[in-house]
Parts: C-alpha cells; structure tokens; sequence
C-alpha cells in the first residue's frame, strides 16, 4: 500500500516539474528566443542610438557642410522621427550656433535648440509651439487632426524621399510580394505564407506604434481597409515594415530581407527613378504663418545643394 | 514519503518554479524593451 502511495506521490512530484519545465520551455520559445539581440555593436549603431548623433560631439556618423552660413538671432527649436535623426543632427551641426545644442549625456535639455522626441513627441509639440521645425515623413489623421483642433496647419516642404519597405526572416522563401498581397496580409484576408508561395506557415502581421512614421505610412497603404490587430499569430513567421534606412544596417549580418514589391527592390537608384512603388517623403514641416525668417533660411538650406548633399550622405534619396 | 514531507517537497517545487518562470519573464520583457523590430524578426519563424 505504501509503495503505491509513493509511486503516486513521486508521480505527481514529476508531474508539477514537467509543467513548470514546459512552461519555462514555453516562455523561452515565444518571447525570450525572440528578444535576444544577435547583432554585434557595430550593426547596432547602424540603427538610430541617439548618443551616436549628438551634434558638435564629433560623430562620424554625422554628415555635415563645412562652409554653411549659420543661423544669428532666434534660432528655432527643430525636433523630428527617430528614423530621420541622422539627417536634422547634420542640419543642425552645419547651420546651428554650437552652443544652441545642450545634451546632458542621456537627453536634450529643455532649452536646447534641438530636440529628439520621434515622430509622435515632435508633431504634439510643434503644434503646442514648443518648436518650430520638425523632420518628419507625413502625418498622421489624428495628427492632422491635433493640430487643426489648435488651429495650426502644416507647412511641409520635401527634401529627401526614403523607401516604405516590408521586411521578413532571411530564411522565409518569400522575397517578392505584391502591394495588393500587403494589403491581404494586414487586412487578414491572407494569413498563410503557402499564399504567396512560402511554406505551410502563418504569417503574424507585426505594428508599430500608433502615430510612429512607419505605421502611418502602413495606414496611408491600407486606404479605407481595416487593419488586422498585431501580432495575428504567435507561431509562424513575422512580416513587418519600417523604412529602408533603419533595415539597411542590419541585413549585412543577416536574419532579415527587406522584400521587393511588385518585383521591384527597394534600392537607392529603384527609389530616385520612381519604379519603387511606396517612397515615402521625408519633410521640412514648420507652422503656416511662421514669423521667425530662420526657420525659412535652414529649410532653404536643406534643398541647397549642401544640404541636399547631407541627404544623400546620411543614407536617404535627396529631391534635387 | 509522509504527507508533510510530500507537501513541503511540493511547495519548494512550486516556489522554485515559480521563481525560475518570473524571473525569465522579467528578462524577456527588459530584453523586448530594447530589441528594434528588425532584430525581433530576425528571430522569429525559422
């Protein structure tokens, strides 16, 4: 009688291991084996860490003009898209006083002349007038909406363009899609990769943030078609998008492929000739009616041929 | 084994288990807080 009981009680000992085992397994597989960065620290820096882009620090990852007149007199606050970060910090390195730009080592102060808030932070605050010049891909209609609620219209001038890109594992099969298959995949009409040629797996539709620059940019794709919610599965094989220079660091060490649409790759040369079907504009964006003569005089600067040619440097297609 | 030796060896089973399981859900998300998209799907699905 007492071996039976042990065996039942050893039984269930055993038991209790293997879910706490499996479960332990199970949280692995689905968010830890996900999570883990793999790229060494150069690769990293190829994505947007703000330390590397401090102005006046000198970063070689920014690019600058040597002989830019600089900005005298009320120097505008200009803020914009973490993806774009490259970009304003050559603006402001080559036309801004040295001494307008104050990085306590974590963040900007609040009486910088330049800010770093992303896509979000920068159109809630140059429409509360707490700067005057953001570098942004286009907003969103809540964010139209926000500013036309306070009484303030866009003033956007182009002057650069980058690639709206879709981005899968390395190893997915898929490599070419098709702007209508992207609005099947996020709408949920297509939810396996055998649709589209791949292997017997289902396709998890990955978002970003509401009013980031890239999931506006989903959103003006998709038109009047309901999105699906995130993440549609957590087995299968993830899609998702961004812009072509936050990816294009990443792929020399592999795990990704950025997909070519409608049989066109997003390259630089696809992008300036117009064959790459979702360029997305990269914008000067100041309020209509702005009386500060500077904010007009850095936006000439950057459809000047310097400035034009920090565009290029830094990795985005340039309007001229 | 008596019922009070079966019940303590159970409860340091399940306080270790526990244990184990939250303290890798607390390193995924910090680990999740950092990680870009693009290295997220570079993980995932194959």
């Amino acid at each position: 009688m007492d071996s039976k009981k042990l065996g039942k009680q050893l039984a269930v000992i055993i038991l209790v291991i293997a879910l706490f085992a499996g479960l332990d397994v199970a949280v692995y597989q689905l968010l830890i084996r996900r999570v883990i960065s793999h790229h060494s620290p150069g690769m990293q820096k190829m994505s947007v860490e703000v330390a590397d882009y401090v102005p006046f620090t000198g970063s070689e990852n920014i690019f600058t003009a040597e002989d830019a007149e600089r900005l005298e007199g009320d120097i505008p606050t200009i803020d914009g898209a973490a993806g774009l970060l490259p970009l304003y910090a050559g603006f402001v390195e080559s036309i801004y006083p040295e001494d307008s730009v104050l990085y306590n080592g974590e963040s900007y102060d609040a009486s910088s002349k330049m800010h770093y808030t992303n896509t979000r932070g920068a159109y809630k605050d140059i429409v509360d007038g707490k700067c005057d010049l953001i570098i942004c891909v286009q907003p969103s209609d809540e964010q139209i909406a926000y500013a036309a609620e306070n009484g303030v219209e866009f003033e956007m001038v182009p002057i650069g363009y980058d690639a709206f890109v879709f981005i899968v594992n390395a190893n997915n099969p898929v490599s070419d899609i098709t702007t209508d298959q992207i609005r099947g995949i996020y709408s949920g009409r297509i939810t396996n990769w055998s649709e589209l040629g791949g292997k017997n797996m289902p396709i998890a539709a990955m978002h970003r943030n509401e009013g980031s620059g890239s999931q506006t940019a989903l959103e003006k794709l998709m038109g009047d078609t309901p999105i699906v919610p995130d993440y549609t599965t957590l087995n299968g094989s993830p899609i998702g998008f961004s812009f072509r220079y936050y990816v294009t660091g990443m792929l020399a060490e592999g795990g990704v492929k950025m997909l070519a649409i409608d049989g066109v790759e997003p390259d630089i040369a696809n992008i300036a000739n117009g064959t790459y079907p979702v360029t997305s504009g990269i914008y000067a964006i100041y309020r209509k009616g702005e009386t500060n003569e500077n904010v007009y005089k850095a936006v000439d600067f950057m459809l000047s041929p310097e400035g034009q040619k920090i565009v290029e440097e830094s990795g985005y297609v340039p309007v001229n | 084994m008596k019922d009070r030796t079966f019940g303590i060896i159970l409860a340091v089973i399940a306080v270790i288990g526990i244990g184990v399981t939250t303290a890798l859900l607390v390193y995924g998300y910090n680990l999740w807080k950092d990680i870009s998209i693009v290295e997220m799907i570079a993980n995932w699905g194959f």
